[in-house]
């Protein structure tokens, strides 16, 4: 999962750049509003956090400008919590909208909710034959067995199962689950499936040669 | 309706009432005393007129008269014989007159009201108990009136009563009461006086020789008239006030409601919603007049209290920042375990959060101070030369840090008033000037005394003020690029704070500006100012 965090503080984007890393997300950044809805214009972010006070285009303009071109969630950030305010936001597109100070387990989990929402997966827990992933806790289980994988993994599972009986392409993968620092190797992707097939199965994810990945 | 305006209303109409009462009750007395009185004056002058001949009869020089007339002696005593004669057409002879008539009883003689009923004769015949009811001699008959005396007083209901000076019942009418007491014997009984006794309207006089004479007149009928006059005009009155009453409580119906739309209006007003105003139908009334000053001052109110709102707002909206960014990365870093260099990145960033909510709690504090109006500025003489130098030197490392030149010409200026919040000027000016310059530019401070007072300007050659905002700048929180490109440590309230200073010096703090190449602001500081500062409360209204 790849999300795009728009916020002009630079300590409070460094701690939640950090902690969305830590939660295995890819995680990209910007510090004022064209750099933010240059890059939300350019990849398909799973989420997009954006604040509303900006340097230069501020969160409103960003979220009114990106709307007209993509349907990316977008969980607003602001200092400001009158109604007026929230009801503006969701009403110019937000998908959410969050008040400063926040609590960083509720950011956490209201992104979950639109990567779940945004897959029109209403359930935390995904369950593929023997499989069962808990997206909340980011775990796997084969046959009730806790499944060890590295984050990177767990976020292939998750996308592929979210994402379950469609091909998803290399591209779309590599655009989902690495971030804008990431080397993209080609043969990264290749590792991290071969390891998947091996802990939970050879036929748990698909080969569509010339087009992608799937879970049936 | 509210039960406030209820009893107004209730009140007025009641005062209304009561003076409709008072009002109707005077008017009502007053007509019927004037009829009464006109009718008595009436009654009144009948009776004089027949007491009149009456009383001159008895006052006359009339010698033969004297002893018949008067209580006491017997007549034949003290009467001259004949003396009646030349009333009595034709003469009887003289010794005849004297002794027959008294001795043939009181037919012949005509009544003798000078005698008691049991009265022994003076002639020593006892008298029969003479009554005068039924007793018809003529009254008038010997008695020195006109001819038509009759028709003037029984005929027309009018009875005499005739008291000797000795006070005893001399003659009266046969048409008179049974009992006809003798009216007290005042000054005014001279002149002739009247009243009312019993139905009865009465005046008396009292002649020259002391006999009392009183003619009576039954007004029964014309009491009785009153009566229903009386009864006619309070039924009258009672329609009168009835109606209005009724008039009344339309009138203040009418004029309650004007006051009722501004009270709800008012009381809409007071559960919150500031946007309702009072429909001003006539302007030129008084409550037309009123309903506008509300409206002025509810608009007023409401501009303050969105003014308040907003700053509420962005006070809290500055102080959230800080909040999230110690959360975020407190929440982050306790997460799991880290080295002790994350540790310290962590504490790093929190402190500097702190230090940015120190510095706007600050900020927020002198504010609110100024406006609490608590903190008058002392007024101390000081060296304002010495306490913009102290300022320049406090923020020279950052000048040199941003690589802005910091030129200063600071003259002499002794002043008095609180070096601490002028300093607090100087301060927030020079740190604007450096924070708001290009890398490489210049901030000038310059400082003189005035003729009268002081002179601070402060210029730099940074970006400038766009012509929009230039009004606004000195407002709290207003941040001319909408955004935060300020640095760290601006709160947004430092020109805020340097007017509300300056105004509770009554001084001035003015800007121009010139966008790209720089900003002046000049400080007015007049001597006279902290002398005279009534209220140190910074107009917010900027």
């Amino acid at each position: 999962m790849r999300i795009l965090v728009i916020e002009d503080e630079p300590d409070l984007l460094g701690s939640l750049a950090k902690a969305l890393r830590e939660e295995n997300y890819a995680v990209d950044t910007a510090r004022d509003g064209e750099d933010g809805l240059f890059k939300a214009q350019s990849y398909d972010y799973d989420v997009i956090v954006l604040d509303v006070m900006l340097p230069h285009l501020d969160g409103w303009e960003v979220l009114h400008r990106l709307r007209e071109t993509k349907k990316t969630p977008v969980l607003m950030l602001t200092a400001r919590d009158a109604v007026r305010d929230r009801v503006r936001g969701l009403d110019t597109g937000a998908d959410d909208y969050l008040t400063k100070p926040f609590d960083l387990d509720e950011l956490l989990a209201r992104i979950r909710v639109l990567i779940r929402r945004r897959a029109d997966k209403a359930a935390p827990a995904i369950k593929i034959a023997d499989v069962h992933i808990d997206t909340a806790a980011r775990k796997v289980l084969l046959k009730r067995e806790e499944v060890p994988l590295t984050a990177r993994e767990y976020s292939l599972v998750e996308y592929l199962a979210l994402h379950r009986g469609r091909v998803v392409s290399r591209t779309e993968l590599y655009e989902h689950l690495f971030d804008e620092d990431d080397d993209t190797f080609s043969n990264l992707l290749d590792v991290h499936v071969s390891n998947v097939r091996k802990k939970l199965g050879q036929d748990f994810i698909a080969t569509r040669r010339g087009h992608g990945y799937c879970i049936e | 309706m509210t039960p406030l305006f209820k009893s107004i209303r209730w009140r007025l109409q009641a005062w209304h009432g009561l003076m409709l009462l008072v009002v109707l009750m005077a008017f009502g007395v007053t007509a019927y005393y004037l009829v009464f009185d006109n009718r008595m004056r009436r009654v009144d002058q009948e009776l004089q007129k027949r007491t009149f001949p009456i009383v001159g009869r008895l006052s006359g020089p009339q010698p033969g008269d004297r002893g018949r007339f008067r209580m006491g002696p017997p007549p034949d005593e003290s009467r001259p014989p004949g003396e009646r004669r030349d009333e009595r057409p034709p003469p009887p002879p003289d010794g005849k007159a004297d002794e027959s008539p008294r001795s043939e009883g009181p037919r012949n003689d005509g009544p003798d009201f000078t005698r008691r009923a049991d009265e022994p004769r003076p002639d020593g015949a006892r008298v029969e108990v003479r009554r005068f009811e039924g007793f018809r001699p003529p009254f008038f008959e010997n008695f020195p009136l006109s001819p038509d005396s009759p028709r003037m007083f029984e005929e027309a209901g009018y009875y005499v009563v005739v008291w000797t000076p000795e006070k005893a019942e001399m003659r009266r009418s046969t048409n008179a009461p049974a009992i006809v007491p003798l009216p007290p014997i005042t000054p005014a009984l001279t002149n002739g006086t009247a009243w009312t006794r019993q139905g009865f309207r009465e005046y008396a006089q009292i002649s020259r020789r002391g006999n009392v004479v009183l003619v009576g007149h039954d007004i029964t009928p014309d009491l009785a008239e009153l009566t229903r006059l009386a009864f006619g005009l309070t039924a009258a009155a009672c329609g009168v006030l009835a109606l209005g009453l009724a008039g009344g409580w339309w009138l203040s119906t009418r004029a309650i409601r004007p006051i009722e739309d501004i009270s709800q209006t008012a009381v809409k007003i007071a559960n919150g919603d500031l946007d309702q105003r009072i429909n001003v139908t006539d302007a030129d009334s008084e409550l037309g007049q009123l309903a506008r000053v509300l409206n002025n001052t509810f608009d007023r109110l409401k501009s303050a209290f969105a003014r308040q709102v907003q700053f509420t707002a962005d006070a809290s909206h500055e102080l959230r920042t800080p909040v999230s960014v110690i959360l975020s990365q407190t929440q982050t870093t306790l997460k799991r375990e880290r080295t002790p260099a994350e540790y310290q990145e962590t504490i790093v960033s929190c402190q500097r959060a702190a230090q940015r909510m120190r510095q706007l709690v600050e900020a927020l504090l002198i504010l609110a101070r100024q406006d609490s109006g608590d903190a008058a500025p002392r007024r101390e003489p000081c060296e304002l030369d010495r306490v913009v130098t102290d300022a320049v030197d406090l923020l020279r490392p950052l000048a040199v840090e941003r690589n802005v030149s910091l030129q200063t010409d600071l003259k002499p200026t002794p002043f008095i008033g609180d070096a601490q919040l002028l300093g607090q000027v100087a301060t927030n000016l020079i740190s604007n000037a450096i924070y708001y310059n290009r890398p490489g530019g210049n901030v000038t401070v310059q400082l003189a005394p005035e003729a009268d007072g002081a002179k601070l300007v402060v210029s730099d050659t940074g970006q400038g003020i766009a012509a929009e905002d230039l009004p606004h700048i000195f407002e709290r929180f207003y941040r001319a690029d909408k955004s935060r490109t300020a640095p760290d440590n601006h709160t947004g309230l430092g020109l805020a704070i340097v007017k509300g200073i300056v105004e509770a010096h009554a001084g001035k703090v003015t800007v121009t500006s010139e966008p790209g190449k720089g900003s002046v602001f000049t400080v007015i500081l007049p001597a006279s100012g902290v002398g005279t500062a009534s209220s140190p409360v910074p107009d917010r209204c900027n």
